[in-house]
């Protein structure tokens, strides 16, 4: 287990931060601290792939000095996904903001529990 | 390859594009194009239907032309066109049984906006229905996430935010472990296509090599799509998300978003991972367990709720229950009794919360039970179809609940380390059901005779009285001819594999 | 074919019929004229659906699928001996306290419901006792409890919704552990047509036999809430008092008689030879004793009177539990005589106690003191009946306590086939103490009776004529048993 821990090394951040950034989304009551956390979940999944994409010695895979060799480039499927992934999660995040900043106006709070109260309290 | 193979991919995409359409339409055409789109995509789908149960085979469809490790796909089988045609139908019938209350629940400006958002949520639907790719089907679970969202949160009132943010935390959670087992899988097999990646895990299975991280991945993607269908105990942003958005979204929520992801999740059972080595596995033993403790607090939290819509929505979480129940069996029988399920349910749960608003509505728009007393006298086509999905899910021979009921009781039979557990919960379940659902079945036909509401004519309200019907019948249809029905899940499920 | 399906479905049709076109109470200028076409409709409804089970009875002879509810689940109906024995009783009992409801219910408000309802019932009863295979019976089970929930919840009282909830949920219960088994009959039988003589394969019965009588158990446990078999007896005497008279004496009379038929449809699939001598067949003679004796006894100090009927109702069917129980074939045919003779007994004795509180408002027996002699025709009909309940020749009740009691000393089971008649001796007696202080008390209230402020209070002939119609019945069943006796021995020897 140990040096394979070891040897993989980028994977074990990734996952390390994805619990991070999974534990503050659940956890976390402040909606700002909870959306980082999204951030940093979805940023620990794309590590992960561009670490898994990486091979040691080789360029990102952009033709520019003519060499056509696929053994020259690395693999560029898991760059694809993590920009496809990006995009989902900027607009994802910008939704959240959104409603983020709508309960901020009506609440005056981003307390999400505090907004619980409240609405309760309203009653309806 | 004929033109009919066309259809999944043409369905897609009209329910896209007719989406962005709508932004620059106003709102009566909005809706206009709504309806006809998603007709379409229902015909086509029921055409499809009809030309695979006739060819007996399922068939893959390049989109572009890379072929298979490459290239995107689309795979169409028969179950995969009979959900889309049935999702279509809940759909057109969900969202004509509230449009009446649309100008009161969403601001006039904004129609357009609603139209749009069911647009896309049909594209993704349709999308994880018919992909044969997990990255696509990850992508279109968020766009589905973010259209429900959008959905619930249309009605701007303080609750369906919160319930909206809820909502959303809840799926980002789960979209985000779907990605991670994904990412996970394609690590270890280095295909993105379903068909290639159950290859390959045939082979790590044989080789015994990277059995941990092979569980770990299908964990992660069961827990995703568990907590984005609302599986207890991951059910706490359900309740109000259905409880105070508006009827059309309550009841395509409800019916037709979960189902979604349990669909996607049962395409990963057959296809990614292939069925033998899923039940092999210890999860399908967890996901039995909280079926069965979904079905018990579920039931538990509707019978103390004291507001209709949201003890339907609670009733949803039991029902969800049945189906991971139906997984956890880990036979052919209970899978189909699950598929069976997602449809007696969906065509159920969408005709309780169409009828529940009839019934508020000449209530004086409260939901507590208190003064919903008598409301079926006022509104009887409501109360009529409230008293049909009531008896349905009690499981009540004729309607579609027992059917399922049956089917998940047959199942539980052949399995004998989880017989008894799932016949005594599911018998507790249906008593627990009877105890809120006629409760609230005796309460609004009880005479209130000093009641300050006016009732409602037929005439004031036909289409919504046509649209109850219509959901009537297709319980019915669903409880008494149930036979057709699950042979065609059962031949769908086999073309999977 | 043709005649079956009309005969369950026509008063089905009329049911809702009625249900829709007075949806709305009956009120106004027009009361009377509606009401009167009310009751005509209602009454001819009857009277066909009467003439259609009858003609059914006589004519259909073979069995058919109406269609198929899975693949292996067909509805099938078909008309057997046993099935007729029940239609028979259904079909009396149902038409007269139907008729005497017409005056019962003049000042209700709701009517249409009530007989909307009531033809529905009528409808699936007919349904249960032509049901050809246990699923299909299992349907009509479920629809006959919730269909004959409004009749017990009518008055829309808080007592009576919660009567109605507390009916609804005991017999939903009771449904949920016969359904239970179902599922094990189904993976364990052939097809779940009904026999006499035990569908089980025989490789189950060898290989898991221990646990099919669990099941068998079970089953008997849940169709036993429907015929009030203790300990689920609970509902009948809540259910009781709070519906309308003639709606308890069919409820009584025929409803729980469906507990009953499910009882003896189940004997037949799992055949009593593979229960017969075993923990079930003991555990079950126990609990029908029990029952019996607990049920006298509660009657007996239960000081309202429908309740108190009531309670004798939970005392009698377990006399007809018990001859099923023991398993011999003349304690059968007393149970099946008894289905009958109760039947009529039950619906004569609670349609003179609808009619006492519907003239008197009296619903306690000590304020009925003199009662005969204001209502000297219906306490008339009482006596008889009651002395037919308490089995006194030449009545039916005696004969069919005759035939448990023989049946019972033959079946040659240890303890129980001594101490089975000696219960329901005392059961009897019990029986006797609790009706006849009302006729003692009610034609000799004694010495400080004021007889100067006595009234005339005798119904009129709408309701007098039906209690009279079961009343002659029940006598005739002990005068002329030879037809019904007939019947019996052909279902009992099939």
């Amino acid at each position: 287990m140990g040096p394979n821990l070891f040897a993989n090394y980028g994977e074990a951040v990734s996952a390390i931060l994805f619990c991070i950034g999974f534990t503050n989304l659940l956890l976390q009551t402040n909606l700002i601290k909870k959306i980082i956390g999204l951030n940093i979940m979805d940023s620990a999944i794309y590590l992960f792939l561009a670490e898994k994409g990486y091979i040691a010695g080789r360029v990102a895979p952009i033709v520019v000095n003519g060499i056509t060799s696929t053994e020259a480039y690395i693999n560029p499927i898991p760059s694809g996904l993590v920009l496809t992934g990006i995009v989902v999660s900027v607009s994802v995040t910008a939704l959240m903001l959104s409603l983020t900043i709508r309960l901020y106006l009506r609440y005056h709070s981003l307390d999400l529990d505090e907004i619980s109260t409240q609405l309760k309290k309203e009653g309806k | 390859m004929p033109f009919i193979c066309n259809f999944p991919f043409f369905s897609i995409l009209l329910s896209l594009f007719s989406g962005t359409v709508c932004s620059m339409l106003p709102a009566k055409a909005a809706k206009v194009v709504n309806r006809a789109v998603i007709l379409a995509v229902g015909l086509m789908s029921a055409v499809l239907l009809l030309y695979l149960l006739s060819t007996g085979e399922s068939f893959v469809y390049w989109m572009g032309h890379f072929p298979a490790p490459w290239g995107n796909e689309i795979r169409a089988g028969v179950l995969e066109a009979g959900m889309a045609l049935f999702f279509c139908i809940i759909m057109y019938l969900s969202m004509a049984g509230g449009a009446h209350k649309l100008p009161g629940e969403v601001v006039e400006s904004k129609h357009n906006l609603y139209y749009i958002l069911v647009n896309l949520l049909l594209c993704s639907l349709l999308a994880l229905v018919y992909t044969n790719d997990m990255f696509t089907a990850y992508v279109f679970v968020e766009i589905n996430t973010i259209s429900a969202c959008g959905l619930i949160m249309i009605r701007q009132v303080g609750r369906t935010i919160e319930a909206a943010v809820r909502y959303m935390i809840m799926s980002l959670l789960g979209s985000g472990l779907l990605l991670f087992g994904l990412c996970i899988m394609y690590d270890l097999t280095g295909h993105l296509l379903m068909s290639n990646i159950k290859e390959s895990v045939g082979l790590l299975i044989a080789t015994g090599e990277y059995q941990i991280p092979l569980i770990v991945s299908v964990a992660l993607m069961c827990i995703g799509l568990c907590i984005k269908s609302a599986l207890f105990p991951f059910h706490a942003w359900l309740p109000d998300a259905y409880g105070y958005s508006t009827v059309s979204s309550a009841a395509i929520l409800s019916s037709l978003v979960s189902k979604g992801y349990i669909f996607l999740l049962i395409k990963i059972i057959y296809r990614v991972i292939g069925f033998d080595i899923f039940n092999s596995t210890r999860i399908i033993d967890v996901l039995f367990i909280f079926g069965l403790m979904g079905m018990i607090f579920g039931s538990l939290s509707a019978i103390k709720e004291n507001d209709i819509r949201r003890m339907i929505a609670f009733s949803s979480v039991a029902q969800i229950g049945y189906i991971y129940m139906g997984f956890g069996m880990g036979t052919q029988a209970g899978m189909v009794a699950s598929i069976f399920h997602i449809l007696s349910h969906a065509a159920t749960k969408s005709l309780l919360f169409v009828a529940a608003i009839g019934l508020t509505d000449v209530s004086g728009g409260s939901r507590k039970f208190a003064d919903l007393t008598g409301a079926a006298y006022r509104n009887k086509w409501a109360g009529a179809a409230f008293t049909v999905g009531s008896l349905s899910m009690v499981g009540i021979p004729l309607f579609s609940g027992f059917i399922s009921k049956l089917l998940f009781a047959q199942a539980a039979v052949q399995v004998e380390g989880k017989m008894l557990a799932s016949l005594i919960v599911l018998g507790i379940s249906t008593v627990l059901n009877a105890v809120y659902f006629m409760k609230t079945v005796i309460r609004i036909y009880t005479a209130a005779p000093d009641a300050p509401y006016t009732g409602i004519t037929f005439r004031n309200m036909k289409a919504y009285a046509v649209v109850l019907v219509c959901f009537m019948v297709l319980n019915v249809i669903l409880g008494v001819s149930s036979q057709p029905i699950v042979d065609i899940i059962a031949q769908g499920l086999a073309m999977f594999a | 074919m043709y005649l079956i399906l009309s005969s369950i479905f026509f008063p089905i049709i009329a049911g809702v019929f009625l249900l829709i076109r007075y949806r709305t109470p009956l009120s106004g200028e027009n009361r009377n004229a509606d009401r009167k076409t009310l009751l005509l409709l209602t009454g001819s409804f009857l009277v066909i659906t009467a003439a259609l089970v009858a003609a059914a009875l006589l004519t259909a002879k073979e069995g058919f699928t109406l269609f198929y509810l899975t693949k292996n689940l067909p509805i099938f109906f078909q008309i057997d001996n046993i099935g007729t024995l029940f239609s028979l009783l259904a079909v009396i009992v149902l038409p007269c306290a139907g008729f005497f409801s017409f005056e019962y219910m003049k000042h209700e408000e709701r009517e249409g419901r009530y007989y909307g309802f009531y033809l529905l019932v009528f409808g699936i009863l007919n349904a249960l006792c032509f049901a050809g295979n246990l699923i299909t019976f299992y349907l009509f089970f479920e629809l006959l409890t919730l269909s004959s929930m409004p009749l017990v919840l009518h008055n829309g009282s808080k007592e009576a919704v919660m009567a109605g909830l507390k009916y609804l949920f005991y017999s939903l219960c009771g449904a949920y552990a016969a359904l239970f088994g179902i599922y094990f009959l189904y993976r364990n039988c052939d097809s779940l047509t009904f026999t006499t003589e035990g569908a089980l394969r025989a490789s189950a019965i060898a290989g898991q036999g221990g646990f099919l009588m669990v099941v068998a158990f079970i089953m008997l446990l849940g169709f036993g809430v429907k015929a009030g078999m203790f300990p689920m007896h609970a509902w009948l005497p809540t259910a009781h008092p709070v519906a309308p008279a003639p709606a308890s004496a069919v409820l009584s009379a025929v409803i729980v008689k469906a507990g009953v038929l499910a009882i003896i449809r189940v004997l037949g699939m799992f055949g009593t030879d593979f229960l017969r001598g075993t923990w079930v067949q003991n555990t079950w003679l126990c609990l029908t004793l029990i029952t019996v004796f607990m049920g006298s006894l509660l009657a007996y100090r239960e000081p309202v009177l429908k309740k108190r009927l009531a309670y004798s109702t939970v005392s009698q069917l377990s006399y007809i539990l018990f001859g099923l129980a023991v398993m011999q074939e003349t304690a059968l045919t007393g149970a099946l005589l008894h289905v009958l003779a109760h039947g009529f007994v039950k619906a004569a004795l609670f349609l003179c106690a609808g009619a006492i509180i519907y003239r008197t408002e009296k619903t306690r027996v000590e304020e009925m003191r003199g009662i005969g002699k204001e209502m000297p025709f219906t306490m008339w009909c009482f006596t008889i009946a009651s002395l037919g309940l308490i089995g006194i020749p030449p009545t039916g009740g005696f004969l069919s306590k005759w035939y448990l009691a023989l049946g019972s000393l033959k079946s040659g089971i240890s303890v129980f086939d001594v101490l089975g008649p000696v219960i329901l001796l005392v059961s009897a007696l019990l029986t006797a103490g609790y009706l006849l202080p009302l006729t003692i008390h009610g034609f000799f209230p004694g010495a400080d009776y004021d007889y100067k402020s006595l009234q005339k209070e005798e119904p009129c002939k709408l309701m007098t004529i039906p209690i009279l119609v079961l009343t002659i019945l029940s006598v005739l069943i002990g005068l002329f048993p030879d037809i019904i006796i007939h019947l019996i021995h052909m279902a009992v020897v099939g």
